[in-house]
């Protein structure tokens, strides 16, 4: 035991990437946090849950972990305080992630009747991790129950050493193109909402069957994701249309890509990209046809392994430049947050997030009903769309901290306009209006 | 399970009105449907405070070095006056200001704000010890201080369980404005042994009316405090 806490106590992780930025937006009333949650069969049980979160967690240590800062960048520092203790699931999830509160954890874990649910702060890493921690918490929590789990897919082996490839920032292995294409930003329409008081976070899930919106989208010549991408512009341009406005701006949706799909890494930490499929009613009126289209042409174009190196090669730079690692981290932080405020935040209209068809172990497949996925707490007034499917059944999770529902209420309603069954659920209570 | 008549989407049970328009649900045929589980707890989470160990430790210790030494400076080397007691009054102040913000959170705002006071008061007692008589101290000094303790008391009292709209507060600040002065002049005429009439305070308190008044009129005209918050809001 004291050789693996002196060996813990030598270890520290770098932050990868993306997870600098997160970070450095850290406000009383915002984190970068995400939520994935299994819907289960039967109720769970919190002891055996809480058992299974200690076993799984140790096959995680990147998750186990404590942020601190450095002179002149933050890093991680492996945790070994009690906890992460599982807790009552709340109304408000989402919330704010003090670095030092929650015994120095940055994840956490909610149970509520059938579901559990993985909050985890985004400096730690994207959906893909955050998925094999909630499969293997999950799969580990059924084994305690007394069924049989094989290790598959995102369920890992508890038992087995850590890759060292599950821990590293893969950016820094592909940002190797030789030049380095600029990115234009242009700021975008905004949404005008009015803004919820503080730590109110409001849901609206549309769970809808995806042979149904597979069949649909076939009939536009697109993917779900394309279609759904484009369900979501066509609703903001309407929204902006209909609204009081002095001039028409670009609505641009940023949806992040996993890297994994184009460079082989096992990395459990964040791997993901920024696209921005855009459309610009200032050329004319577009008709959902033809923003289907547009979609799926910036689609082929962009997502694919030459432009995303290059796009990575772009936010590598800034990380590598020698003048700006030497710059105090209180400084970095001030024109990072500027600069995000600024220029970032309003080079989108909306988030959208496709984690796609979850694969579960087939002796796991009885025991789940559906998953369910958060992009958290928008950082401006906008709204957040995320989207996750699993055997027939595809979620559409939106998040927001503005009162009105006006986008949610044009997209949903345009599913249903394509014949497509929608579902709804809600966490808006409505006894408070 | 029922639609919404207005968007055609499928609403979970426990939905009382669409989420999408506000549309109440009614199905007449479901009236008394037995409710399953909502898919959303009730219960709302609250942000975890954190506790700031490492600067309260930090700061208590840094603290009493500094007093201890300059007790021991002036006991040992520069022994001509208990001059001291500036810094160790100092210290204490310090740490008195900053107890509810770094050691104990919870602590009541009244309860920390008459700690503040008396750790005021009590600086200034250690001053009066280097001059040549207490008698500032206890005439002028120790009233001025509960005069402004209180009045901070009572505005954190307003604030809090009153009302907290800013021109609820303007209200409160005025009138405390006027009270505090006149009572500041009457105290200043009473050590100086000089009962006159109200000079500069009563110039205070007459503006102060004015202002109050303003406020009680937008106060208790609806119309006219929404127009005034919508224009000053921030």
């Amino acid at each position: 035991m004291p050789e693996n806490k002196k060996s813990n106590s030598r270890t520290w992780y770098r932050l990868d990437l993306s997870a600098i930025v997160y970070p450095t937006l850290q406000r009383r009333d915002f984190s970068s946090v995400y939520r994935l949650s299994v819907l289960l069969k039967e109720k769970i049980d919190p002891d055996v849950l809480q058992k299974a979160v200690d076993i799984a967690l140790k096959r995680f240590p990147t998750y186990k972990v404590a942020m601190r800062k450095g002179l002149f960048w933050r890093y991680l520092e492996p945790n070994d305080r009690s906890g992460p203790f599982v807790r009552p699931d709340v109304r408000n999830f989402c919330m704010p992630m003090p670095f030092k509160g929650n015994h120095r954890y940055l994840i956490r874990v909610y149970y509520y009747d059938r579901r559990i649910s993985l909050e985890a702060h985004h400096s730690l890493g994207d959906g893909t991790g955050g998925m094999a921690l909630l499969q293997t918490i999950t799969a580990t929590y059924l084994r305690l129950l007394g069924h049989t789990i094989t290790n598959q897919y995102f369920v890992l082996d508890v038992n087995e050493e850590p890759d060292p490839e599950e821990l590293e920032d893969a950016y820094m292995r592909y940002a190797n193109a030789q030049v380095r294409p600029e990115r234009p930003a242009e700021k975008t329409y905004r949404i005008k909402g009015t803004r919820e008081s503080s730590h109110t976070f409001n849901v609206i899930d549309g769970i809808i069957s995806v042979q149904e919106t597979m069949a649909v989208a076939k009939k536009y010549h697109a993917t779900i994701t394309e279609y759904l991408n484009a369900v979501l512009l066509y609703s903001l341009l309407q929204k902006q249309e209909h609204d009081f406005h002095l001039r028409l701006r670009p609505v641009r949706i940023a949806m992040p890509v996993n890297l994994r799909r184009f460079f082989p890494s096992k990395t459990l930490r964040n791997f993901i990209t920024m696209v921005y499929p855009s459309i610009d009613p200032r050329l004319g009126e577009y008709t959902f046809e033809e923003i289907v289209t547009q979609v799926h042409n910036f689609m082929r174009y962009y997502i694919n392994e030459k432009f995303l190196r290059g796009d990575i090669t772009t936010n590598a730079a800034t990380k590598r430049n020698p003048f700006i690692r030497i710059v105090p981290l209180f400084i970095k932080d001030f024109v990072v947050r500027l600069f995000y405020t600024r220029v970032q935040d309003r080079n989108s209209s909306a988030g959208l997030t496709n984690m796609g068809a979850i694969k579960v172990p087939e002796d796991m497949k009885p025991y789940i009903e559906r998953f369910d996925i958060y992009m958290g707490m928008p950082f401006s007034q906008r709204t957040n769309c995320a989207i996750i499917s699993y055997e027939d059944t595809l979620t559409i999770n939106f998040a927001s901290c503005i009162i009105e529902a006006d986008v949610e209420r044009r997209f949903f309603r345009k599913l249903v306009e394509d014949g497509i069954h929608v579902t709804i659920e809600s966490n808006r209570n409505f006894e408070e209006e | 399970m029922s639609y919404c008549v207005n968007c055609g989407v499928k609403l979970e049970d426990s939905l009382e009105r669409c989420p999408l328009c506000n549309t109440p649900v009614i199905n007449p045929n479901e009236i008394t449907h037995t409710r399953s589980v909502p898919p959303f707890p009730k219960e709302k989470g609250q942000v975890e405070v954190v506790k700031r160990k490492d600067l309260a430790i930090l700061l208590s210790v840094s603290l009493t070095t500094t007093s201890l030494v300059c007790a021991l400076l002036n006991l040992l080397v520069f022994s001509g006056s208990l001059w001291s007691l500036y810094v160790i009054g100092a210290c204490l102040l310090i740490w008195v200001l900053t107890f509810p913000a770094v050691v104990y959170i919870k602590m009541p705002i009244y309860i920390s704000l008459l700690c503040d006071g008396l750790a005021i008061a009590l600086y200034q007692y250690m001053i009066s010890f280097n001059t040549a008589s207490h008698d500032w101290f206890f005439g002028l000094a120790l009233p001025i201080t509960a005069l402004f303790t209180a009045a901070a008391i009572l505005f954190a009292f307003l604030y809090r369980k009153v009302s907290s709209s800013f021109l609820m507060t303007g209200l409160y600040f005025f009138l405390e404005l006027a009270m505090v002065c006149v009572g500041l002049e009457l105290l200043i005429e009473h050590y100086f042994q000089d009962p006159g009439h109200l000079t500069w305070s009563a110039i205070v308190l007459a503006i102060c009316t004015v202002i109050v008044i303003l406020l009680v009129t937008i106060l208790s005209r609806s119309r006219l405090r929404n127009a005034v918050r919508r224009r000053l809001h921030f």
